[in-house]
C-alpha cells in the first residue's frame, strides 16, 4: 500500500497513494499559540475522525480548541480484518469503548456504520459482516451508514456500495460516501449516480474528500459537500479558505479525517483561524465547521444539540435525588508543562 | 416468558404518554427478534426523561427482590429492562443465547440496562461471567450498573469476585456504601486488602476515603494499632470518628481498648449519634 516505504513522513492516509510531493503553498500549519486566540469561544463539530486511532492528548487538545461533537466513520484500521469476529469488536468498540472514552474528554461522540470499500473485496467476509450490520445501523448515536462507496471500483466495491444504500433507504439515515483517491473524478460521479439511481434523496448523501475538481458536481446535484483537510494527500487548509472564498457556504463542510496516517485533529480549528484572518465572516465558518455538519447528519434523528451545546461543566457534588451524580473514571486534567508527575 | 411483576409495569406505565405505552405493549406481543431489535431501537421511541421515583415505593417494585430498584434510571433503561423480561424463557439455552446475542452486540447504554436487569433474569448462575466482566470494565457507566444499586453481586459473586467488586469501586473513587450488601458480606481476606491499600496510599501521601475503614474493623488486629493512634490525634474530626468506629467494632481487646482515652467519642457511638453513615461521602 505505501508507494514509497523510505518516505515515512509522507505516511500514506487510509487508502492512499503518494503522489509526487510538489510542495505547493497549499497547506499552513499553525502552532497554538498562533491561532487560540483567533477562535476562542467558536464550536466545532468534526464530522469525520478515527479516534481509535488517536490518543488521549489528541482528546484533550481537540476539547480544548472548542471541538465539542465528533462523528467517528467505521473503516479500515490499516490492514484488512481476518473474521467477523474483528468486525463485530471494531462495530462495539465505536458505540462503546470509544463513545465512553470521548466522553471522558467532554466531546460528544456519534458514528456512522458501515462495510468500508476495501474489505468489500473479501466476499466471504463481506457476506457475513452485512448479515451483522444491521443489528449496528439501528442504535443510539449511529447518524449514518459510512463511510462506504468506491476504492479500486472493482463490482464487489459496488455491489456492497448497493447494499448499504438500500440498508441505509430502509433505515431512513444519511449516507457517507468515501470518494476513491485514485481516478477520483470517475469515481465520485460513479458514487453519486448509483445513490441516485438507487433513489436516495442527495440531502441524505454526504459525499467525502472532495477537492476542486469534483466539489461542483456534488453540489449542482443536491449533495452535501465534504473536505477533508490532510496534510500531504488531500486538501490543504490554505485551499480551502479559497474554496470557501469562492464557493460560500452553503452544503459545504470540512474535517479532518484524522487517523492512523500523518494527519491532524485540530484540522478544523486551524482552518477556521485561516479563514477568519482571510476575513471570511463569522457566519460562513460557522456554517462550515460546525452548522452544515449537525444538518446533514441531524437527518438521522441521533443527534441532540443540547447534548453538546450547554456550557455547564458537569459538577461533581451535583445531587440527584439526594445521591451524588457519578460520572465514570473522570479523566483528571494533567498539567502536561509540568515535569512533575504526581 | 417471566412472571412480570404488575407492580413494575404499572410503575413504567405512569411514566410513559400513552404513544410510548402503546410502542412498548405493541412490541412485547411480536415474535422474539422483534423483541430484541425493540431492546435496540428503544430510545428511537421513548424519551430519556429520568424516570419519577417516589422514595415510598422502594423496594415494592419486585416484592422478591428488595435490592433491586430504579433511582435516577431514564425511561428508556426502564423499558429496556421490562422488554427483556418479555423473552421466552424457555428453551433455556435459546433465551441464553438471545441474552448473550445481546451483550455482544450491545453499546454502552444496552450495556447498562442489560446488567440493571441481571438480578431479575432466570438462570441466574449463567450471568455470572458477564457480570464479573462488567467488574473489570473501563466504562464507568458500565461499571456502576453492576457494581452499585444492584442486588446481583451480593447474591451470586463467590467471595474473590466480590472483594474485587469492592476494591474497584473504591479504586474507582466511588462511593462503597451504594454497593449492595457491602456491609452484609465484610470478610477477613478483604479487610486485608483494604488495610493494605490503606498503607499503600498513605505511603503515597494520599487521601483514602474515610468509610472504607468499615471494611476493616471487625477484623482489626493489633498490626492497624498504629494507624489508628495516629487517626486519634489527627485535627480532622471525621479521621477520629472513624478511629472510635474501627477501635468500637474491632473484636480485639487491643483495639478495642484504644478507645478508653476517648470517652466522648465512645459515647456518641452508643447513643446512636456517630456511625458510619456519617462518613458516607465521595472523595474529593
Amino acid at each position: 500500500m505505501c508507494q514509497n516505504p523510505n518516505e515515512p513522513s509522507k505516511n500514506p492516509s487510509h487508502f492512499e497513494s503518494i503522489h509526487s510531493s510538489e510542495n505547493l503553498p497549499t497547506h499552513r500549519d499553525l502552532l497554538w499559540e498562533d491561532y487560540q486566540n483567533l477562535i476562542q469561544g467558536l464550536r466545532f463539530f468534526d464530522p469525520h475522525i478515527h479516534m481509535v486511532s488517536r490518543t488521549t492528548d489528541d482528546y484533550q487538545m481537540m476539547a480544548k480548541a472548542g471541538i465539542v461533537a465528533i462523528i467517528e466513520p467505521a473503516f479500515w484500521v490499516g490492514q484488512p480484518r481476518t473474521g467477523l469476529a474483528s468486525f463485530k469488536d471494531y462495530y462495539s468498540s465505536l458505540v462503546g469503548w470509544e463513545r465512553f472514552r470521548s466522553s471522558q474528554f467532554g466531546i460528544k461522540h456519534y458514528c456512522t456504520m458501515g462495510l468500508n470499500s476495501r474489505e468489500a473485496n473479501n466476499e466471504r467476509l463481506a457476506e457475513e459482516v452485512m448479515e451483522i450490520l444491521p443489528l449496528f445501523a439501528y442504535k443510539e448515536g449511529v447518524v449514518g451508514i459510512g463511510e462506504i462507496g468506491f476504492d479500486d471500483q472493482t463490482p464487489l466495491e459496488e455491489k456492497y456500495y448497493r447494499l448499504q444504500l438500500e440498508l441505509a433507504k430502509n433505515a431512513k439515515l444519511p449516507v457517507q460516501i468515501h470518494t476513491p483517491h485514485r481516478d477520483k473524478k470517475r469515481g465520485t460521479e460513479r458514487s453519486m449516480s448509483i445513490a441516485l439511481e438507487h433513489g436516495l434523496d442527495p440531502s441524505f448523501v454526504v459525499v467525502d474528500h472532495n477537492n476542486e475538481e469534483t466539489m461542483k458536481s456534488v453540489l449542482d446535484q443536491g449533495f452535501w459537500a465534504a473536505f477533508t483537510i490532510y496534510p500531504f494527500t488531500k486538501m490543504g487548509n490554505e485551499r480551502m479558505v479559497a474554496v470557501v472564498e469562492k464557493y460560500g457556504s452553503e452544503r459545504i463542510m470540512i474535517n479532518s479525517s484524522a487517523d492512523w496516517g500523518i494527519s491532524d485533529p485540530l484540522a478544523i480549528p486551524k482552518t477556521a483561524a485561516l479563514m477568519k484572518q482571510r476575513g471570511i465572516p463569522s457566519e460562513v465558518i460557522r456554517m462550515v465547521t460546525y452548522q452544515n455538519a449537525i444538518d446533514a447528519f441531524a437527518k438521522s434523528g441521533q443527534i441532540d444539540v443540547t447534548d453538546f451545546e450547554t456550557e455547564s461543566q458537569p459538577d461533581p457534588n451535583a445531587k440527584f435525588h439526594g445521591n451524588s451524580i457519578l460520572r465514570g473514571g473522570q479523566q483528571p486534567v494533567i498539567n502536561k508543562n509540568s515535569l512533575l508527575i504526581q | 416468558m417471566i412472571d412480570i411483576p404488575k407492580n413494575l409495569t404499572q410503575f413504567l406505565f405512569e411514566q410513559t404518554t400513552e404513544k410510548e405505552r402503546e410502542w412498548l405493549e405493541e412490541k412485547v406481543k411480536s415474535n422474539v427478534l422483534d423483541l430484541m431489535t425493540a431492546f435496540v431501537a428503544a430510545p428511537r421511541f421513548l424519551s430519556k426523561k429520568i424516570v419519577s421515583y417516589d422514595s415510598k415505593s422502594k423496594g415494592c417494585l419486585i416484592p422478591h427482590q428488595v435490592g433491586f430498584q430504579v433511582d435516577g434510571w431514564n425511561l428508556v433503561r426502564l423499558s429496556r429492562v421490562w422488554l427483556l423480561l418479555h423473552l421466552p424463557t424457555e428453551p433455556k439455552e435459546q433465551f441464553i443465547k438471545n441474552i448473550e446475542t445481546l451483550f455482544d452486540t450491545a453499546e454502552l447504554n444496552e450495556l447498562v440496562a442489560l446488567y440493571s436487569a441481571l438480578p431479575l433474569l432466570p438462570y441466574p448462575w449463567e450471568w455470572l461471567p458477564r457480570a464479573t466482566d462488567a467488574v473489570r470494565s473501563n466504562m464507568g457507566f458500565v461499571f456502576d450498573a453492576i457494581a452499585l444499586l444492584n442486588p446481583y453481586p451480593e447474591l451470586y459473586f463467590p467471595e474473590l469476585a466480590w472483594n474485587q467488586l469492592v476494591l474497584k469501586t473504591i479504586f474507582n473513587g466511588k462511593p462503597i456504601h451504594w454497593i449492595y450488601g457491602i456491609d452484609r458480606r465484610k470478610n477477613k481476606e478483604l479487610a486485608e486488602a483494604v488495610s493494605d491499600f490503606i498503607s499503600e496510599r498513605l505511603a503515597a501521601g494520599r487521601k483514602v476515603p474515610l468509610q472504607i475503614w468499615r471494611l476493616v474493623s471487625p477484623f482489626a488486629n493489633e498490626s492497624i494499632s498504629p494507624k489508628l493512634i495516629t487517626l486519634f490525634t489527627s485535627e480532622l474530626k471525621a479521621e477520629r470518628e472513624v478511629a472510635a468506629l474501627v477501635c468500637f467494632e474491632s473484636t480485639n481487646p487491643q483495639v478495642h481498648s484504644l478507645l478508653l482515652k476517648y470517652p466522648d467519642l465512645e459515647l456518641s457511638i452508643q447513643n446512636g449519634e456517630l456511625d458510619w453513615s456519617k462518613l458516607e461521602s465521595i472523595p474529593e
